[in-house]
């Protein structure tokens, strides 16, 4: 079966393009008037504004945090439950005996290019010290910069996700 | 000698047991576990936990089932409705006091009470009234911490101290809900068998220092293997994680060590961690010692071992069967003497076990050894070292005159190491060979008892088991030979040559091994 071609017609005089023209501009300048969407990132981030619009949700899981005491120590005990939960295999810990013979991680990694973001280490961690955070500016200059430390983690400055509640699963 | 056997109904399963068998121990034999804290199989049962409860029909009221005997046509509930409202009852009341720290506790993953709750324990507790009793950890000896509010006062330890090892420092203090395990006053927990407390606790409230927050239970790969400190030959476990040995812990063998093993058995593990092992073959090529490979330093080994005059073997108490057996064939050849180190020190018997010591020959091999020619008289192997053709050190360590005089021997010293030493650049060849760690094989203890070890972690670097290195020289080059590829073809090659492994292979020894048969002499 042959295919149809619908072939259109050469115009056969010469058309104006002023009209064209005017209409393109009538629309720009009406963009002008209208409210804007666009967001400066970054010079602007999104942070929660009047209409909820162009913010994380809380249950946002971006890289990891570790919290600490009021004495500026992790709350982390060591006690291995995120190693073994991850289905990433992505922490490694070493834990070990302070002076006053509490335990604490020797080491504590988090190799942030490994970890697929389940969240499944801030949900088992029973001292709730290790969280994923509110946060998505991951940029460095090395490969090696990824793996954070403990120190890395403690310092991390940003808000840290509320997962979801079992209770509450739409966050209501 | 029969005895009279009652049959008995378990969870609806039948089991015929000799008469006066415990409840507890004819469920095992249902493969029924009854959950149970103060009863253990080598230890006098006080049924004090009530944890065993369990129904039986026609009994009043519930029995427990760790000093129970069982009767004929007995029928035994053990997760009747009763029985499990008692247990979760009991779990109850233990956790009234017993702290939440399972992330930081060392027993967490092979704990009893965490097991145990899990399965039938309450989800929240209803005793709210009080804080809990807190009483601060206490220090009880050498390698053993007491954490005193995790105890559940099961008296495991009070008894193993009291009726096993017959040293009564432990007792229970005070009473009703004040009670925790004192220590007599002045006195240490530092019994030669008292690492075992550790292993009975079935909380974790008596934890060992040397172990304390190294690993989680969950962590640990578990190797059947044979506690290398003495003669004695206890079954144990090696426990690894990442490919380093965390602990050693005791593996029921009733014939040999029974649950138990002893404290310096217990510690002497970090040798098989060591990092200063020698890694690749190395051949002397004039002054200099080269790294090659195995091919290479398999010839050379076979010419070396291809002449004939005087031979001496240096073995380690260590080596296995496998491999003293075919290093020693290797040189026939030779006029041979051969000879084993057996280290020697205090023993130290644990009272209530008979037959079970820290024996005074620290070398778990002798009487393999002895049995495939080797001789302890290791003095007058270093002289015989010193004018022979050839010798053989096999993994043997060696004091620092030792090394001065093998420095010095006349004919060509060929060492089969796992550690780099001093006197390795006198030698014409250096191969690294595994530490029992990391091969398979088999130890002949003092009782001629033949046990198997496995391998529990990963060879040092181009490291191979001596018995493959001594197998693939007998084999001879080339693509035909036929070599033990696996060490229970190289103790079956063993058996070949020697009489007294004959007919046995790593099948027929099993998990819990065979006594050999006695042969006349040790000579081929």
């Amino acid at each position: 079966m042959a295919i149809g071609v619908k072939v259109l017609k050469r115009p056969e005089r010469q058309v104006s393009y002023v009209r064209a023209t005017l209409k393109g501009l009538a629309l720009t300048f009406k963009h002008m008037f209208e409210t804007k969407v666009t967001m400066q990132y970054p010079e602007e981030k999104s942070t929660r504004d009047a209409r909820g619009a162009w913010s994380l949700s809380p249950r946002w899981r971006g890289t990891h945090r570790m919290l600490t005491d009021e004495q500026g120590r992790s709350k982390c005990v060591a006690c291995g439950l995120c190693p073994q939960i991850c289905p990433a295999n992505c922490i490694k810990l070493v834990p070990g005996e302070d002076e006053q013979g509490n335990r604490y991680p020797l080491i504590y990694e988090i190799d942030e290019f490994r970890c697929v973001f389940c969240g499944y280490c801030q949900e088992v961690c029973p001292e709730e010290a290790i969280h994923v955070g509110q946060h998505y500016e991951n940029s460095e200059y090395s490969r090696s910069r990824f793996v954070y430390d403990l120190e890395r983690l403690q310092s991390q400055p940003h808000a840290v996700s509320t997962l979801w509640d079992p209770t509450d699963p739409r966050g209501e | 000698m029969t005895q009279e056997l009652v049959t008995v109904t378990i969870e609806g399963a039948q089991v015929q047991v000799p008469k006066g068998t415990t409840i507890i121990e004819a469920a095992k034999q249902a493969g029924i576990l009854v959950p149970h804290y103060c009863y253990h199989p080598s230890l006098p049962a006080p049924a004090v936990c009530r944890m065993c409860l369990v129904e039986v029909e026609k009994a009043p009221k519930l029995l427990p089932a760790c000093v129970t005997a069982v009767a004929e046509g007995q029928v035994v509930h053990v997760s009747s409705e009763r029985a499990k409202k008692a247990r979760t009852g009991v779990l109850e009341f233990l956790l009234i006091n017993h702290p939440l720290d399972c992330p930081i506790c060392d027993q967490s993953g092979e704990c009893e009470l965490q097991d145990y709750t899990f399965q039938e324990g309450r989800a929240a507790t209803r005793y709210r009234d009080y804080p809990k009793r807190y009483n601060p950890v206490e220090d009880f000896g050498p390698d053993i911490l007491y954490v005193t509010n995790r105890c559940i006062l099961c008296t495991r330890c009070v008894r193993f101290m009291d009726d096993v090892a017959k040293s009564a420092v432990l007792n229970v203090s005070e009473r009703g809900d004040r009670a925790f395990i004192g220590i007599a006053e002045e006195q240490l927990l530092d019994h030669p068998w008292s690492g075992n407390v550790v292993d009975l606790c079935p909380v974790g409230s008596l934890i060992s220092k040397d172990f304390l927050h190294k690993a989680r239970a969950w962590e640990l790969d578990k190797t059947a293997s044979i506690c290398t400190g003495c003669s004695q030959g206890c079954n144990i476990t090696i426990e690894t994680r990442d490919d380093a040995v965390v602990r050693l812990k005791p593996r029921p063998n009733m014939d040999v060590n029974r649950h138990f093993m002893c404290d310096t058995g217990r510690l002497d593990y970090r040798w098989m961690n060591r990092g200063d092992r020698i890694e690749a073959p190395l051949l002397r090529q004039g002054t200099k010692a080269v790294a090659t490979d195995w091919d290479t330093a398999l010839d050379r080994l076979g010419q070396l071992t291809g002449g004939s005059g005087r031979a001496v073997i240096l073995a380690s108490g260590r080596a296995s069967v496998e491999s003293l057996g075919l290093v020693r064939a290797m040189l026939d050849g030779f006029d041979v003497t051969a000879a084993v180190r057996v280290p020697t020190g205090p023993e130290a018997p644990l009272a209530g076990i008979p037959n079970l010591a820290l024996r005074s020959e620290r070398a778990p091999n002798v009487h393999g050894a002895e049995r495939l020619g080797y001789t302890r008289d290791w003095a007058g192997a270093l002289n015989a070292a010193g004018t022979a053709d050839l010798v053989v050190v096999l993994d043997a360590s060696l004091d620092a005159e030792e090394e001065q005089r093998l420095q010095e021997v006349k004919g060509a010293l060929v060492v089969l190491g796992t550690v780099v030493a001093d006197f390795h650049h006198r030698a014409e060849l250096v191969l690294p060979v595994t530490t029992m760690a990391e091969e398979n094989g088999v130890y002949v203890n003092r009782d001629g008892r033949a046990q198997r070890y496995m391998q529990a972690r990963n060879q040092a670097g181009m490291a191979r088991p001596s018995w493959w290195i001594a197998g693939e020289v007998l084999a001879g080059p080339g693509p035909d030979a036929d070599a033990p590829a696996t060490a229970a073809q190289a103790f079956e090659d063993v058996g070949r040559r020697y009489p007294a492994f004959a007919d046995l292979s790593h099948q027929s020894l099993g998990w819990v091994g065979q006594t050999l048969r006695e042969t006349a002499g040790t000579a081929r």
